[in-house]
């Protein structure tokens, strides 16, 4: 029962969301917000779930991922420009982040294995700004745009035209969440991921080859990341610095999920982009929506601790 | 209206002459200043310029044609023999660091005037600066209402205030918008007062106008679109930067909007990359409201400008509307000094003096006359022209019109009092 | 310990603060007096960060959030009273102290990286409601913000000119890292050590933990309070691009790499934090690459410096003495 709870109250947030916001307008009205605040919640999911892969398997809360993916995308739009097929520069954008997860998680992430989780965070914020450094100096500000195939095709949904690309992202959020589950219970490496995370002294006494393991989850992380770039680049904007920093309200859907559970990530993300879409309604609130996201992950956080006791545990 | 006419003719004249535009820049090689020819020699001039260049944007491009054409007139005679040093500084979007730029460029390098700034936070920080400290900015690339509504700063360029009101006349008078959604950024001297000005002149005309204002960092631009339409708005006016521009586009492309609405935007999209980055969808539904003259007009400045980009500025400097504008600036700015008393040209205050007494001046990069006077607000520039996105680039539609509404009386007045109209 | 007693460290922080407060006005030119001033407010509001890291192990991501508070209050205090800078500038920190409270509340059983978000989550919504209602400059109602030029700002009677501002923000920014020293050697400073020694010994002994954590919360607010509104008169106004969220995660990082144990390390903050900046800007390096140097300054400081930058430089002195 306590483990639904928390996914009846995300939905519960919703729904009182819609009553309090969208009651009084017609359904064609608000059903428009209803399903572009899931398009935009589900962006915030997908940068969430980034987040907390990597974290429950490194103990890394990488700021870094939205630099990375924005790199990504970057040197795949470069590459479109001169021609080269599409298929291969979205493959090209997924390495670059590969590449620069893996370099990352290999040479500057053990350095720092025994600090403090938070410096360890701080630490990707440092990595971030030399990548987004590297990216806006070789792409000097200008316009640009970028594009998926996928962007032509669409559906409605109660009158909104949602596009396949952003199909793929409300799908991509719900795969990742399966499939990492289905990883990490049914692999060996999985396993000794879920191991590592728990305890990392014991994980390596009893023959976890750490290095190898954190390798493989700062390779999924990079793939991820270089997604995310994907989208974002095509569907919030192609600017380095907003897909950088997209991984502050990314962070905020990764709290919904306690760093935790993908499954309340996805749905947290989704319940914060739908709050903020639906504020657009309130006259009052409208200018400042971009607050939600935060303001329910610091309610989650409050919630989060209402029946622990002082915590005695070092963290 | 007599203003109209003059700059109506002045600019059929020019496009009716092309080839003795042509002649007046010597086939290609730049004028500049006294036009001798020999370097000047003497002791330079300070002149300053602040631009904001970072992530994510980059506004440098006034004070890069500002330092072509000074270094022109060094190579050309300077002032009466005097070469101008230009000092440029970068704020890099960051206050503190325009403040500092600001007080080292007044008070350590005592510069006479700043001409070609181009930010969007050096103008609020500086403009009580520059007031105190007694100069003149002649700026080139302002995008603040701080900028137009202060003293000592005059800009070449419109900001976003007229260049919405024109995008926003345009709708009403060619379009037949009656309900026009202005989509601005949710900062208040930005989006709020330009908005608010196509707001009152839809009132003026006794349509309905609505604002409708996104905040920069927010990745949602969709719920942005939506409230636009459930304002009931039959045309939608972008007046954000290029980049949010284009997502809010995107998301309007997304919905299959274009024929829906009509559409008009302000001139940060009037740059040669946005066509590209728009695609086939927009080509001939996005009106754009320049603030100055096309970038590939044959007038004898705008010809002048590219030659004098192309003999002093890197390559890779652009050629868009704040570069014509930090031209131009630093032109008026060069024949002010020119007509100067020698003795006085390391005299700030003399040169401020000048700098306000400029008016009457025309240019083919602008549809009205450049003036300054000593008033508390400065905002020559409201006339402009419309082009349409078409075929991968730009195409006039509409020639050199005066903008109108309750924001320009003011103004209007004091063109009458310096006996401009 | 006695109340009074200077330590080494803290002899050699007086002498330097008054070295700064006589000489950096005389020698500055001007755009450095201004420089200057801006890396001693943010030293002060690093200060708040690094006593609560180094005497709490608790991390604060929201102390530039919590200056825009204060700088907000600031201007909003000048354009509405016709008050003194003082009073102003003491309302500003009360109310930021207060802020730091209310932060305080959810954040009193958190920990580590829980308690470093949820000061993340607040800076990151900050963020939102100054870049929407932005800074007062003079205008009408609440909010305040008019679209004209910003109206006069008054500063200190004794430091009108940016010289003596220096001065005056150099004093205050001492006087800061004192009331912090002194709490570190009255009641509050043991019980912060023993409930970082370990919070159920803490409560064993009688220390009433929630007390003790909120009142840190609330002296980190004030010293952010205090810096911000120091930073307003610095301007005159301010920007909503100067209290980003991503800034305040900066200023923790930069606590860190100087140092967060001693005042050399903070003061190491605030210079890095404005004066590097200033320093590439004037060498003309392209701002892109200044992010790159300090990204990669920021790794290697972290990597290499546990204890920060001052406990190297302090670390070499010692051995210096000892051979």
């Amino acid at each position: 029962m306590s483990r639904v709870l928390p996914y009846v109250g995300f939905l519960a947030l919703m729904v009182v969301a819609y009553v309090l916001l969208a009651a009084g307008k017609p359904i064609a009205v608000a059903g428009l917000f209803l399903v572009s605040g899931f398009a935009v919640g589900s962006l915030y999911a997908l940068g969430g779930i980034g987040l907390v892969v990597l974290y429950r398997a490194t103990g890394v809360l990488n700021l870094a991922l939205g630099a990375m993916g924005a790199l990504g995308v970057m040197v795949a739009w470069q590459l479109q420009q001169v021609g080269v097929p599409q298929w291969i520069t979205w493959i090209a954008a997924l390495a670059v982040a590969i590449a620069l997860s893996l370099f990352y998680g290999r040479y500057i992430a053990p350095l720092l294995a025994w600090r403090d989780p938070v410096v360890k965070a701080v630490a990707t914020l440092g990595f971030a700004l030399i990548v987004l450094g590297v990216t806006a100096f070789a792409w000097e500000d200008d316009v640009r745009k970028f594009a998926l195939p996928t962007d032509a095709l669409a559906v409605r949904i109660l009158g909104l035209r949602v596009t396949i690309t952003r199909m793929i992202v409300i799908g991509a959020a719900f795969a990742l969440v399966a499939g990492i589950w289905l990883y990490l219970e049914r692999t060996r490496t999985g396993l000794q991921m879920r191991a590592l995370a728990n305890n990392r002294d014991i994980s390596a006494m009893i023959g976890v080859r750490i290095l190898r393991v954190e390798s493989i989850a700062w390779i999924i992380a990079g793939a991820i990341a270089g997604f995310i770039g994907l989208m974002f680049g095509d569907l919030v904007r192609l600017e380095p610095v907003v897909i950088t920093f997209m991984v502050i309200p990314s962070v905020a859907a990764a709290i919904c999920g306690r760093l935790d559970n993908l499954g309340l990530v996805l749905i947290g993300g989704l319940s914060m982009g739908v709050v903020e879409s639906l504020l657009t309604l309130s006259p009052l609130l409208k200018s400042v929506r971009p607050v939600a996201p935060y303001l329910i992950a610091a309610v989650v956080l409050l919630l989060m601790q209402r029946n622990t006791r002082l915590l005695f545990a070092k963290d | 209206m007599g203003r109209i006419l003059t700059t109506l003719a002045v600019s059929a004249a020019a496009l009716a002459a092309p080839h003795f535009a042509r002649a007046e820049s010597h086939g290609g090689a730049p004028m500049c200043g006294a036009n001798t020819g020999e370097a000047a020699s003497g002791e330079p001039i300070k002149v300053g310029g602040i631009f904001g260049n970072a992530a994510p944007g980059d506004f440098s491009s006034a004070t890069d044609s500002a330092k072509a054409y000074f270094d022109c007139v060094n190579a050309n005679g300077g002032i009466g023999g005097r070469p101008i040093e230009y000092l440029t500084e970068n704020d890099q979007w960051n206050p503190e660091l325009a403040a500092q730029a600001a007080t080292k460029l007044i008070e350590d390098e005592n510069v006479v005037a700043m001409v070609g700034n181009g930010s969007f936070v050096e103008m609020s920080v500086n403009a009580p600066r520059y007031a105190e400290a007694g100069m003149m900015a002649m700026a080139s690339a302002c995008a603040v209402s701080e900028c137009f509504e202060s003293s000592n700063i005059v800009s070449t360029n419109q900001g976003p205030l007229p260049s919405s009101v024109g995008a926003a006349m345009y709708a009403v008078e060619e379009l037949g918008a009656t309900n026009v959604a202005c989509i601005g950024l949710a900062i208040p001297s930005v989006g709020n007062w330009s908005c608010g000005a196509v707001e009152e002149y839809m009132g003026s005309k006794g349509l309905s106008g609505s604002s409708v204002l996104l905040n920069p960092a927010a990745p949602d631009v969709n719920s942005g679109l939506l409230e636009a339409i459930s304002n009931g708005a039959d045309s939608i006016l972008v007046n954000l930067p290029a980049g949010l521009g284009i997502a809010f586009l995107g998301v309007a492309q997304e919905q299959d909007l274009g024929e829906a609405y009509s559409w008009t935007s302000s001139t940060p999209l009037y740059d040669l990359s946005v066509p590209g980055a728009l695609g086939e969808y927009w080509d001939g539904k996005l009106y754009v409201s320049a603030e100055l003259t096309k970038l590939d007009g044959e007038g004898a400045d705008n010809l002048n400008w590219k030659a004098v980009m192309d003999g002093y500025a890197a390559e890779d400097d652009p050629r868009d509307t704040f570069s014509q504008s930090g031209y131009l600036s630093a032109k008026f700015f060069v024949e002010t000094l020119m007509e100067m008393d020698p003795a006085t040209l390391d005299d700030r205050a003399a040169v401020t003096e000048a700098i306000k007494g400029i008016t009457g001046k025309t240019s083919d990069l602008i549809c009205g006359t450049y003036y300054v006077g000593d008033a508390d607000r400065h905002m020559p520039n409201h006339a402009g022209i419309m082009v349409v996105v078409k075929d991968g680039g730009f195409e006039q539609v509409r020639d050199c019109f005066e903008y109108e509404g309750p924001y320009f009386e003011p103004l209007i007045e004091t063109e009458k009092a310096l006996g401009l109209r | 310990m006695d109340l009074l007693k200077p330590t080494r460290s803290g002899t050699v922080g007086i002498v330097f603060a008054v070295l700064g407060f006589v000489f950096l006005p005389i020698l500055a030119s001007g755009q450095w007096q201004q420089i200057l001033t801006s890396a001693t407010c943010f030293t002060l509001a690093a200060s708040g960060v690094a006593f609560m890291y180094a005497r709490l192990n608790m991390v604060s991501l929201g102390q530039v959030a919590l200056m825009g508070v204060g700088g907000w209050v600031m201007l909003r205090m000048n354009h509405w009273l016709d008050l003194p800078f003082e009073v102003n500038l003491a309302v500003a920190g009360a109310v930021t102290m207060a802020f730091g409270w209310v932060l305080a509340l959810p954040a009193l059983r958190m920990r580590g990286l829980y308690l470093a978000l949820i000061t993340l989550m607040a800076a990151g919504g900050l963020e939102v409601i100054f870049s929407t209602f932005r800074f007062p400059n003079g205008g009408e109602g609440f909010w305040g913000v008019m679209p004209s030029v910003a109206a006069p700002f008054r500063r200190p009677v004794i430091a009108e000119s940016d010289g003596a501002y220096l001065r005056y923000v150099i004093a205050v920014t001492l006087l800061g890292f004192l009331v912090i020293e002194a709490h570190r050697r009255m009641a509050p400073g043991r019980a912060w050590a023993m409930i970082r020694k370990s919070e159920a010994a803490a409560l064993a002994s009688g220390v009433n933990i929630t007390y003790y954590k909120a009142w840190a919360f609330g002296l980190a607010g004030l010293l952010a309070g205090v810096a911000g509104g120091l930073l307003a008169g610095g301007l005159g106004l301010l920007d909503a691009a100067t209290f980003r969220a991503s800034e305040s995660i900066m200023l923790f990082a930069l606590a860190v790499v100087g140092g967060a144990r001693l005042w050399l390390g903070v003061v190491i903050a605030g210079v890095l934090y404005r004066v590097l900046p200033a320093l590439f800007n004037n060498w003309s390096l392209d701002a892109d690459l200044t992010l790159v140097i300090f990204g990669a300054a920021l790794l290697h400081a972290l990597i290499t410096a546990p204890d920060g930058l001052s406990g190297q430089i302090f670390g070499l002195f010692g051995k210096g003495r000892r051979s």
